[in-house]
């Protein structure tokens, strides 16, 4: 990058099962407001806006950016939307911050929303999501992303002998860490035997190995330093934020396309990973990153996951997620938020949570059981589908 | 869209956010052009597993399509011979959306012979097979008003019906 993004905002409104209270663009203005409040400045300071939402089906609103641009209080200013599957959020981030380290705008708001939540009856959400699958050749098939997931841990277990026990303490874990967690969706305290005596969604995934679906919205503020110098009125007042590198990369859309060998691994992410660790100067991400937020739409993801960041050997995320290693307490907590598993998934939305959870905590504003203490490096991962695209980005806190 | 009603507590305060609700439906009807995978549904109707093999560098696609997805030139239709291999497979308890699929069903990730590429499908049975065993294509008639993707499905070779499935909730290395 040439120039250098930092975060000097960031807001999300609650994640929760149905937000009767308030529409899509109420949630959008909340956590607007919330970003820009905590970045100490208003909308009218603010260049370019970056909206974040999945899927027209869940709220029919099509050609949302410029609604909730206005709802924002940016009427006028340039505006653009973003969509990448679960990557989303993620996506909008990486746009924002990339006009600002290109020297495009001097400050740009990352802003998602979405209503996963019970807008739309069970089935149908499933159905919608599914539609992100391909929709001529998988979807018809699919029914759910259990399936296609549930595939990938299959063989996953089969090769290195990973078992459900293993993936079933990510989902113990990251619902435990939401109950800490005001924000959070589904804080709950299970035990691995609930998780598997809960309902078979797919294969050996069951319900409580898969993320809820959530309402909510997140938003971020990105700008140069000489902007925020000059409009952030809470910039000195705590360690600034810097984005230090990002990836984007692209898997065969389709899980079967993909080589035999690379089957139960996110190749995207691995490419994604790389790019972003070389920006950000990580050659150990196991050692050098202090606290991640992992995408985890389902407790297997997150495992596999491990393997293809490098915070573990190839085949070792089992036996890493048996015994704790990325737990809170430990050297590198992941998923302190509680994850989508905890915290919860409204798409657009997520990859920004997941920046909002990354940023409090380099700036050492989590307090209690969910604190990483002293973490100098964080780092967010979130991916589209089964990881037909997935982005990685890398934030430091300043010296 | 249509109105199906619209709900709000009128004892509340005024000027309280209380929970309104204003619930409507939408159906769309969509005529989905399959465009260039005509011939393959054709095919699939007569019997054949058909994917498109690249004229110039001669790389065979599955799933197919116009040009090759190596180096864009334009492809030609190939029969193929309709068997692979399970990459992974497992039980699924929920049913596809477009129906024809009762659940719980077995789906795989197949590769198959003779193409770059490969298919994630249901296999017969209720059971599912290994990594590594032999499967072919059986053809049918979609039921009622399913996919005709759904005319498709896979079973386990006949020669390679040996040896128990996984267990589908232990890592069986």
């Amino acid at each position: 990058m040439s120039g250098e993004a930092l975060v000097v905002g960031v807001g999300m409104t609650p994640f929760r099962g149905f937000r009767e209270d308030a529409s899509l663009r109420d949630m959008a203005a909340e956590a607007a407001r919330a970003a820009l409040r905590d970045a100490g400045t208003g909308p009218e300071h603010i260049d370019l806006a970056v909206i974040a939402y999945e899927s027209d089906h869940f709220n029919r609103q099509v050609s949302l950016g410029q609604i909730l641009l206005e709802t924002a209080g940016m009427a006028g200013k340039p505006v653009l939307r973003v969509e990448g599957g679960g990557a989303t959020g993620a996506l909008a981030v990486q746009a924002a911050a990339g006009a600002v380290a290109a020297g495009r705008v001097r400050s740009a708001l990352a802003l998602g929303a979405e209503t996963n939540g019970r807008g739309v009856d069970r089935p149908t959400a499933v159905e919608i999501l599914a539609m992100s699958a391909d929709l001529e050749w998988e979807t018809p098939v699919f029914g759910t992303f259990a399936a296609p997931y549930a595939l990938m841990i299959k063989e996953h277990m089969r090769r290195y002998g990973t078992t459900p026990d293993q993936f079933a303490r990510i989902a113990v874990k990251n619902r435990r860490a939401a109950l800490h967690n005001p924000l959070a969706h589904k804080g709950m305290s299970l035990t691995v035997p609930e998780v598997r005596n809960s309902p078979p969604l797919a294969g050996p995934y069951r319900l409580y190995d898969a993320s809820p679906l959530s309402d909510g919205a997140a938003a971020a503020v990105l700008a140069c330093e000489e902007w925020a110098r000059s409009h952030s009125a809470t910039f000195d007042r705590r360690p600034p934020v810097a984005v230090r590198g990002m990836g984007c990369a692209s898997d065969h859309p389709r899980l079967a396309d993909r080589p035999t060998e690379m089957f139960p691994h996110f190749a995207a992410k691995r490419r994604a990973a790389r790019r972003a660790f070389r920006e950000a100067g990580i050659d150990d991400p196991a050692r050098q990153i202090d606290v991640a937020e992992v995408y985890d739409s389902f407790s297997g993801a997150e495992l596999q996951a491990y393997e293809d960041l490098g915070l573990c050997g190839e085949g070792e995320g089992g036996r890493a997620a048996g015994e704790g290693r990325f737990e809170l307490g430990g050297p590198l907590p992941v998923n302190p938020s509680g994850g989508l598993l905890g915290r919860g998934s409204a798409v657009g939305a997520t990859g920004i949570a997941q920046v909002v959870e990354v940023v409090s905590q380099l700036r050492g504003e989590v307090e209690g059981e969910r604190a990483v203490a002293g973490a100098r490096i964080g780092m967010t991962d979130a991916h589209a589908g089964v990881g037909s695209l997935c982005a990685v980005n890398v934030f430091g806190r300043a010296a | 869209m249509r109105v199906l009603s619209f709900t709000q507590d009128m004892n509340s305060p005024p000027g309280d956010r209380a929970p309104a609700f204003l619930e409507w439906e939408a159906s769309q009807r969509y005529r989905h052009a399959v465009g260039s995978n005509g011939p393959f549904f054709r095919g699939l109707a007569e019997g054949r597993l058909r994917a498109s093999r690249c004229a110039e560098c001669g790389t065979c696609w599955f799933p197919p399509s116009p040009f090759c997805r190596k180096d864009l030139r334009p492809s030609q239709w190939r029969d193929l011979p309709g068997t692979g291999r399970i990459i992974s497979a497992a039980v699924v308890h929920s049913p596809p959306p477009f129906g024809g699929i009762q659940a719980p069903y077995v789906l795989a990730a197949i590769r198959l012979d003779g193409a770059e590429g490969g298919i994630t499908h249901r296999v017969a049975g209720e059971e599912a097979p290994r990594h590594g065993t032999p499967v072919r294509a059986r053809f049918g008639a979609p039921e009622g008003e399913a996919h005709p993707l759904l005319g498709l499905f896979f079973e386990v070779a006949a020669e390679a019906a040996a040896g128990p499935p996984a267990p589908e909730g232990e890592g069986n290395k």
